[in-house]
């Protein structure tokens, strides 16, 4: 088990290495942000242009920006933004937990929905209820995030007036971002729980249970849903990575200024410490995550831990 | 632990306090598209900076809502040796938000650090290299010496970095901390600010142009222009400062809210790759120009919120000519010019643009229907802005044409057409014209005013014969404002002057 | 039951081939073209006239003919899309998980780093470098989804080839890539299927969410997720310009969900044979 481990850390920080090496190879692809900054002040010369680069350090090889980054992500000095100067660190900080507080109750709220919904789909099936569950996460799943969003701020903030449509300012700004989150991650979660409702429903220890005459509830919530755990928890985990995705748009229409916005803008402007650091950290979180579910794997399923 | 103090100050983030109701009495809340990150004038370009920092800041010399100049920190000034020697008499009694005191040792200190190393790391130095020293002459007067002559450096010393820091400030804090803290003179002093979320102003209570009427004026940064103007709809901002075409109606139609606007400094028009493809024929540029009906685009599709040109100016610019008469728009003329030039079946015709200017991704379609009108095969692409702008421009590597929206806050045409027209500027890929070039560089040595205005109108009517540009339109500057906000002139600067606003 | 079963087969049929139908025929019942461009038509309501049924956008043209001329690029960024990454990514987790070894962890290590990379920052940062057109969106979707096909394929294939079945196959000689081809693949379909109808309809509208980050295509190039983005801003006093390209996804979405469903039910025999 300590070999296997070590061995999947290993791998994770692997990843993580060359997420780093494409990230920062890619952004340098992007064009060059000093002319960017010259850009709107009239007549740019070279020498210009050469001051800038200078005072950014994008005159000196890709080795070395890329040593200097790397050494100081590890000492957890990200740099500073080329526009403006702000320690990354210090944005990154403001933003992370705005977008994880985003992400982790939107996956709440959807799995307080789904895995009622899907176990009901699953035990009816073919019924009508699963067929009306089935019609509504099919609807669910038949229009993009941002249009979702544009239809709620319509109706809760322009027409109704209940709610903020945009920013992070109380507790009632959380309500439509999560809403459309919850939403668009239901309609795929339902169906993942059925099915894996199914599978585990059709197995021996199931009629073992019921035939024992525990009572339904029991048996589904106690059994049946502790056995297909596992399966939703890595479709969840494969999940993460999209919900993240997610969250750049959604943060975007409801000016949410976590770490999509910041990836965003630092697009935008080819602010590479940024991008870099943001693009980092939300590669390691999601390697991180799928590390616990190996992990995790490893400990139920002996093969798994053979390899 | 470390992951609780996270979580704590998330929550303290989303659940805390929350931001004043934009209702509240004394209170004006505005939405700018973005944060500039750093509030030290001399790192920066842009406008959003602007809206904020000229009620931070003061210039010697500052312009009002009709751009003319008046004085600022500077009470008069005179201008000696031909023009080589500004001489500034200052405002006495002045002091800045911290209390430090303004004088002519403060000037020094702002035009040495914008022309030093700590000025090269920003953009706003290269419009201030024309000058060569600043000479203090007795606390409250101060001389700049130019080393070569620049007709436009008084207008040019009411641009963002030339305006007044405070020397002990600054250089007590450095550019990061002053930056993040800024402080000058101006009406209203920084009581907070959140990167990328808003900054908060308040009266100085000592600003020696008089006392705000505001208590407290907000900025909050929404990027997405439909969300700034649902959070106008829904009464928590009240101007918004970017609102996109479609919604213009939505707007109109609330009856708590109106649509302020403006001539605006940027002039649109969409230039012709004259090296290559089916542009390269004159004929075809002059079929193009005729065969689109830009009165019907600012009419339909921009909703009258902008003004026809003629030029790669507007009718502010120096330069203008009101007696440049527009090409008119005769698509059966374009298509007997475009049958003369015998162009291969299938030529295409591509408007490319930067996908971020979505205005101009309504007008690059209506241009493209007006093409396939008269017999051409148009396609519209769109460019992410940045790639657009530092390569597909300036590496010459456009379709036929590509939207160009300029404008000098110098409102100069010089300022435009030097870097639109001369071999071998940035901006200009394709064109090599002796002519035109040296007509370029005349104006420059040119110091009576009437005769340059002369040249640079020569310089516009030169253009419009060889059809080097669509030209289309001058974008107004509108705003959408809450009717409860009373005394705004909206500046075509985008730079508020909020002294004589206030809300019911 | 069955009735059920055959009422969905019905429906899905019914919606998306319909839908790929009227996208087939566009070109014939639109010969114009939906780019005839009238601004003193624009935003005609909808059911006043015959010339234009469904109303007009902000330029004045026909919302129906670009509603079903749209389904053309939407349709062809969806199923090419999906059908590149499912190919690939099928094969390659064959591969890894039949033969394991090198292949295995090489394949599956790209995979993770693929996995790791936040899909909408990796878009907004190459469209930023190559610009974007249609054929960049389909590879870059199919690109970034093969992992998906991969994953599910591999670990399938990993639980078959212990099963009796591929072990007595391989007893009596059969070959390597016949074993694959005849006695994994075909179990391990099922799972592919369903991901795809759900990637045809998540591309359909990830095409829209990137043309509402600015990343769209031509916008002369009538298209779903363009005509909703962009008809957006005009929500409030022109609902008709995105609410009939909504329509068409939704319907599209649905039928092909519907119609996946169905397909999954007929493939796999172990749901097939609890009926």
């Amino acid at each position: 088990m300590g070999r296997f481990l070590l061995g999947r850390l290993a791998l994770a920080v692997f990843v993580v290495f060359v997420v780093t090496l494409l990230v920062a190879w890619a952004v340098r692809l992007s064009g060059d942000p000093s002319v960017m900054l010259a850009e709107g002040s009239g007549a740019i010369t070279a020498k210009d242009l050469e001051n800038i680069r200078a005072a950014l350090g994008l005159n000196r090889p890709f080795s070395e920006q890329y040593a200097g980054f790397l050494v100081g992500m590890l000492t957890g000095d990200m740099g500073n933004s080329f526009m403006g100067g702000r320690a990354v660190s210090g944005m990154v900080r403001q933003a992370l937990p705005l977008t994880l507080m985003l992400a982790a109750l939107s996956l709440a709220a959807s799995l307080l929905v789904s895995i009622p919904l899907g176990i009901r789909a699953a035990v009816h099936r073919g019924g009508a209820a699963d067929q009306a569950i089935r019609i509504l996460s099919l609807f669910g799943l038949s229009f993009p995030n941002f249009w979702l969003a544009i239809m709620l701020v319509l109706v809760f903030s322009i027409t109704l007036g209940w709610l903020p449509p945009a920013g992070a300012d109380g507790p009632s700004s959380l309500v439509m971002p999560v809403l459309t989150m919850a939403t668009i991650l239901s309609a795929t979660n339902v169906r993942l729980v059925r099915t894996s409702m199914l599978e585990t429903l059709s197995a021996q220890y199931i009629m073992v249970a019921r035939s024992k005459g525990l009572t339904e509830t029991v048996v589904l919530y106690k059994h049946a849903l502790r056995n297909c755990a596992i399966p939703l928890i890595t479709y969840i985990g494969l999940q993460f990575g999209g919900l993240i995705g997610g969250v750049v748009v959604i943060e975007r229409v409801f000016n949410w200024p976590g770490m999509g916005s910041l990836a965003f803008d630092a697009v935008a402007s080819r602010d590479y410490p940024v991008l870099q650091a943001v693009v980092t950290v939300l590669a390691t979180m999601i390697v991180l995550v799928n590390l616990a579910i190996d992990v995790l794997y490893g400990f139920v399923d002996p093969r798994v831990r053979a390899e | 632990m470390r992951l609780r103090l996270i979580a704590a100050s998330a929550l303290a983030v989303a659940l805390g306090a929350p931001l004043p109701e934009a209702k509240a009495a004394g209170t004006l809340t505005i939405a700018q598209a973005q944060d500039p990150n750093n509030w030290d004038p001399i790192i920066t370009f842009l406008l959003s900076w602007g809206a904020v920092g000229s009620n931070i800041y003061d210039g010697l010399v500052m312009r009002d809502e009709q751009l003319n100049l008046k004085p600022g920190l500077a009470t008069s000034w005179e201008v000696l040796d031909q023009g080589m020697r500004l001489r500034f008499k200052l405002r006495e009694g002045v002091t800045f938000h911290n209390g430090e005191p303004f004088n002519a040792e403060a000037v020094k200190f702002t035009m040495e650090r914008l022309l030093g190393p700590e000025g090269a790391k920003g953009p706003q130095q290269s419009n201030y290299t024309s000058i060569g020293a600043v000479e203090i002459i007795d606390p409250y007067s101060v001389d700049i010496v130019l080393k070569r002559p620049d007709p436009v450096m008084i207008t040019k010393l009411a641009g963002y970095g030339a305006m007044i820091v405070p020397p002990k400030y600054v250089t007590e804090k450095g550019s990061q901390g002053f930056g993040a803290a800024p402080v000058g003179t101006g009406p209203f002093k920084v009581t907070g600010y959140e990167n990328k979320v808003h900054i908060t102003l308040e009266p100085s209570g000592h600003y020696w142009g008089g006392k705000p009427k505001l208590d407290k004026v907000i900025y909050k940064f929404i990027v997405e222009p439909a969300t700034q103007v649902a959070e106008l709809q829904s009464g928590r901002v009240d101007i918004a400062s970017q609102v996109p075409i479609g919604m213009i109606g939505a707007i109109t139609a609330t009856a708590n809210l109106q649509l302020l606007s403006t001539t605006g400094p940027t002039v649109t028009v969409a230039r012709f790759n004259t090296a290559n493809g089916a542009t390269k024929d004159e004929r075809v540029r002059k079929a193009i120009v005729m065969a689109v009906d830009r009165e019907a685009i600012v009419k339909q599709i921009l909703q009258g919120h902008a003004k026809p040109v003629t030029s790669f100016q507007s009718t502010l610019s120096f330069g203008f000519d009101p007696a440049q008469k527009p090409i008119p728009f005769d698509p059966a003329a374009a298509r007997k010019l475009i049958a003369e030039a015998k162009l291969p079946p299938g030529t295409t015709v591509s408007v490319d643009f930067a996908s971020n200017n979505t205005v101009f991704r309504e007008v690059a379609q209506a241009i493209a229907g007006y093409l396939t009108a008269v017999g051409l095969k148009p396609q519209a692409r769109p460019f992410e802005m940045n790639l657009f702008t530092n390569d597909i421009i300036p590496n010459g590597k456009t379709g036929e044409m590509f939207a160009m929206g300029w404008g000098g806050w110098t409102f100069d045409y010089d300022n435009t057409a030097y870097l639109m027209y001369h071999s071998g500027e940035r901006w200009n890929p394709y064109d090599k014209d002796p002519a035109l070039d040296a007509m370029l560089e005349g104006q420059r040595t040119i110091a009576d005013r009437g005769e340059r205005q002369k040249a640079l109108q020569k310089i516009a009517n030169y253009v419009a014969e060889h059809a080097l540009e669509l030209p289309l339109y001058n974008l107004d500057t509108y705003y959408g404002v809450n009717k409860r906000v009373k005394g705004l002139v909206v500046p075509p600067d985008n730079r508020f002057r909020l002294i004589d606003v206030s809300v019911d | 039951m069955n009735r059920l079963r055959s009422l969905e087969f019905i429906l899905g049929a019914g919606l998306s081939g319909g839908m790929a139908l009227a996208v087939l025929l566009s070109d014939w019942m639109f010969a114009g073209g939906a780019d005839a461009m009238d601004l003193a038509m624009r935003l005609t309501l909808p059911f006043q006239s015959l010339a234009h049924p469904l109303g007009t956008d902000p330029l004045g043209r026909d919302v129906l003919a670009r509603v079903i001329l749209g389904g053309q690029v939407s349709l062809t960024v969806g199923l090419l899309s999906v059908a590149g990454a499912a190919v690939a990514g099928t094969f390659a987790g064959l591969i890894a998980g039949y033969y394991r070894g090198p292949w295995d962890l090489v394949l599956m290590r790209w995979a993770d780093v693929q996995l790791a990379l936040p899909f909408i920052l990796v878009a907004i940062t190459f469209a930023a470098i190559l610009g974007t057109d249609m054929w960049k969106l389909i590879a870059f979707m199919a690109i970034s989804q093969w992992v998906q096909y991969a994953r599910v394929v591999r670990s399938a294939t990993i639980v078959l080839r212990e099963r009796e079945f591929v072990l007595s196959a391989h007893a009596v000689g059969v070959r390597n890539h016949a074993i694959i081809w005849r006695h994994i693949l075909p179990n391990a379909i099922a799972p592919v299927l369903v991901l795809m109808t759900l990637n045809v309809a998540n591309n359909i509208l990830l095409e829209s969410s990137l043309t509402f980050l600015g990343l769209g295509i031509d916008p002369l190039i009538p298209s779903w997720g363009g005509m909703l983005s962009d008809g957006r801003t005009y929500l409030q006093t022109a609902w008709w310009v995105s609410f009939f390209p909504g329509l068409a996804i939704m319907l599209t979405v649905l039928g092909l969900n519907l119609l996946g469903d169905w397909l999954r039910d007929a493939v796999d025999p172990t749901t097939r044979s609890q009926r």
